[in-house]
């Protein structure tokens, strides 16, 4: 079941050895670097709702493939350079339509899309995605 | 009365022996008629290939050259005359619009008498120089007819000449000794492309006028090979004029006479020779005709052009960029009486050229075939990689052979849109097909996967 909306707890973490212990004002705060991304990461894995879960991972896989499509490119040249745009805006384009619907349908951002129901953002997102398909294959013949 | 009528055609086809490319129609201008027994073994001969003979003074006042604007006359022989001038029909300029009219000139010459001065600026436009005195004659002191001319040595006997260079067709060759007595030498100048020596002196002779009373000649006009005893113009339209240097060769008296050279007995091949120099000069030999050209998309069915000559003529006016394009052509030789198959010296071949303002494709054009009248040559190529307006181009010149210039336009386009090889048939697009349908494949799964998960947040129902 998805994790409901209320203010999830802080996390504390413990703090590493360190010469002298900032002031406790400000609780649970942590001042190493890896201790920062460990807390980001923590606090994402457990606030984050599923759903936007979703399409994160769904995003990391669209710049998995267009990295590797770059790469490619890099290494072996771009011949023929319009399959070369569409292979690779076809990650780029679906990337960016993807994160137009994680802002449309985070629940972070109720407040600005009153308006918006999730159903019409994914219809939106649906439609965008069909026409990038199909120019992508328009494109590279 | 059908065996009368096939009986008349037979005979009228029987006194055609051989006949011009280009017309029977020959003038012979001759100042005194009672010299026209003189040529009259010559005379003969030409009526006897089919030439129709007209016979004129030069002061005759109805002689001309021209009839409304067009040639009066297919060819003319133009003989020695005592005066100086040829009358009004017969200019220079006269003589060289005739030419330009694509007419035929044989010009003789004769030390007896002055050039006149007509043929002067004539022979002076077409940069054949002769001496300018007199009297001037080819002497040769170890090729001359003992027979006739023990003291003077002004009579030469010549072998045949042989080819110009080893790759041009020799159409005055033949077996024998040619008698040149008194010649008018020529000299050929260096600026033209369009003259061509047929018979030149030997290296001993050398040109000499006997009213120069001097032991030795200093300064002569010409010794050697340089002089040329008979010479030929062929002009851009293909025009001949011949100049013999002796009009005595064209006699009676020489056609077939005993002489004795060095010691030996010959008989004078004059006949024969004069023949052939005839021949060539009113278009009886040396003559090319194109016949069918045809240019056709290959469409990749064979590899080699199609060499019957049954292919229907096709010739489309645009052709595509890196298209096969195959082109034939058939080309005639005329032979005296009929067309033949041309066959072009050995190494030299007839060449296409694929041109847009300069040629893109030059390539030899190889026979294929031959018909009973023609050889077909071909050639394939593919067109090159630029659009534009193209031309097919043959230009074949040749020494002694008419001038052939054939021109075909065509347009070659661009790719059509569709024309284009697919995304899947480059081998290189193949990485870019699988991005794209991963991509879509991975698109499908996560919307299947948002369509069947709850939504993030239950919808509140508003209550009225």
């Amino acid at each position: 079941a998805p994790p409901s909306s209320t203010p999830a707890k802080q996390t504390s973490t413990t703090t590493s050895a360190k010469p002298a212990p900032k002031s406790t004002s400000k609780p649970g705060s942590s001042t190493n670097a890896s201790d920062i991304l460990q807390g980001v990461w923590d606090k994402y894995v457990h606030k984050t709702p599923q759903r936007v879960k979703l399409l994160d991972s769904f995003m990391a896989f669209l710049v998995v493939v267009g990295a590797l499509q770059f790469v490619y490119c890099c290494i072996v040249g771009n011949f023929p350079f319009n399959a070369f745009l569409s292979g690779f805006s076809a990650t780029v384009g679906q990337f960016v339509l993807t994160a137009s619907l994680r802002i449309q349908t985070n629940p972070e951002n109720k407040a600005e899309f009153e308006t918006i129901s999730h159903e019409r953002a994914f219809a939106d997102y649906v439609f965008g995605s069909l026409l990038l398909h199909f120019f992508c294959v328009n494109f590279i013949n | 009365m059908r065996w009368l009528f096939s009986l008349l055609s037979l005979a009228l086809l029987g006194a055609v022996h051989a006949v011009s490319f280009t017309g029977s129609r020959l003038l012979v201008v001759l100042e005194d008629a009672k010299e026209q027994e003189k040529y009259g073994v010559f005379l003969g001969d030409l009526t006897a290939r089919g030439f129709h003979l007209t016979v004129e003074s030069p002061k005759e006042s109805s002689l001309s050259l021209f009839k409304h604007g067009e040639r009066a006359y297919d060819h003319v022989i133009l003989l020695p005359t005592k005066s100086k001038g040829l009358g009004p029909a017969l200019t220079a300029g006269n003589i060289l619009e005739f030419m330009k009219k694509e007419g035929n000139v044989l010009l003789a010459l004769s030390s007896e008498y002055a050039t006149p001065t007509a043929l002067q600026s004539l022979l002076l436009e077409l940069d054949i120089h002769i001496p300018s005195d007199k009297g001037a004659l080819v002497v040769d002191h170890f090729n001359y007819d003992s027979t006739s001319a023990e003291e003077k040595h002004d009579v030469l006997l010549l072998p045949y000449p042989k080819s110009l260079k080893p790759d041009v067709k020799n159409y005055f060759a033949g077996e024998g000794v040619i008698a040149v007595p008194r010649a008018v030498g020529q000299t050929l100048g260096n600026d033209s492309p369009l003259i061509a020596p047929v018979l030149r002196a030997p290296s001993t002779a050398y040109s000499y006028n006997p009213k120069d009373e001097a032991d030795i000649v200093e300064d002569p006009f010409a010794v050697g090979g340089q002089l040329n005893l008979v010479s030929t113009v062929q002009a851009l339209n293909s025009a001949r004029l011949t100049v013999v240097g002796s009009s005595e060769m064209l006699q009676n008296a020489w056609f077939s006479e005993k002489a004795t050279l060095a010691g030996k007995a010959v008989k004078t091949a004059n006949r024969d020779f004069v023949e052939k120099v005839s021949s060539w000069t009113f278009k009886e030999t040396g003559v090319l005709k194109v016949g069918k050209l045809v240019h056709y998309l290959d469409e990749g069915v064979s590899k080699k052009p199609n060499a019957s000559s049954a292919v229907p003529e096709n010739n489309p006016k645009i052709y595509r960029v890196k298209n096969n394009v195959a082109f034939t052509v058939e080309i005639s030789e005329y032979s005296n009486t009929h067309l033949t198959p041309f066959v072009p010296a050995t190494g030299d071949s007839v060449q296409l050229e694929f041109s847009m303002l300069s040629p893109f494709h030059r390539l030899n054009l190889k026979p294929l075939s031959q018909t009973a009248n023609s050889t077909i040559f071909g050639a394939s190529f593919k067109t090159p990689d630029q659009h534009g307006i193209f031309n097919f181009h043959i230009k074949y010149n040749r020494p002694f052979l008419t001038n052939v210039e054939e021109k075909r336009q065509v347009t070659v386009r661009h790719f059509a849109h569709d024309e284009w090889p697919r995304s899947w048939q480059i081998s290189g697009a193949w990485v870019w097909i699988g991005g794209i349908w991963v991509t879509v494949a991975g698109w499908l799964a996560f919307v299947a996967l948002w369509l069947y998960s709850a939504p993030a947040e239950k919808i509140v129902k508003k209550t009225q």
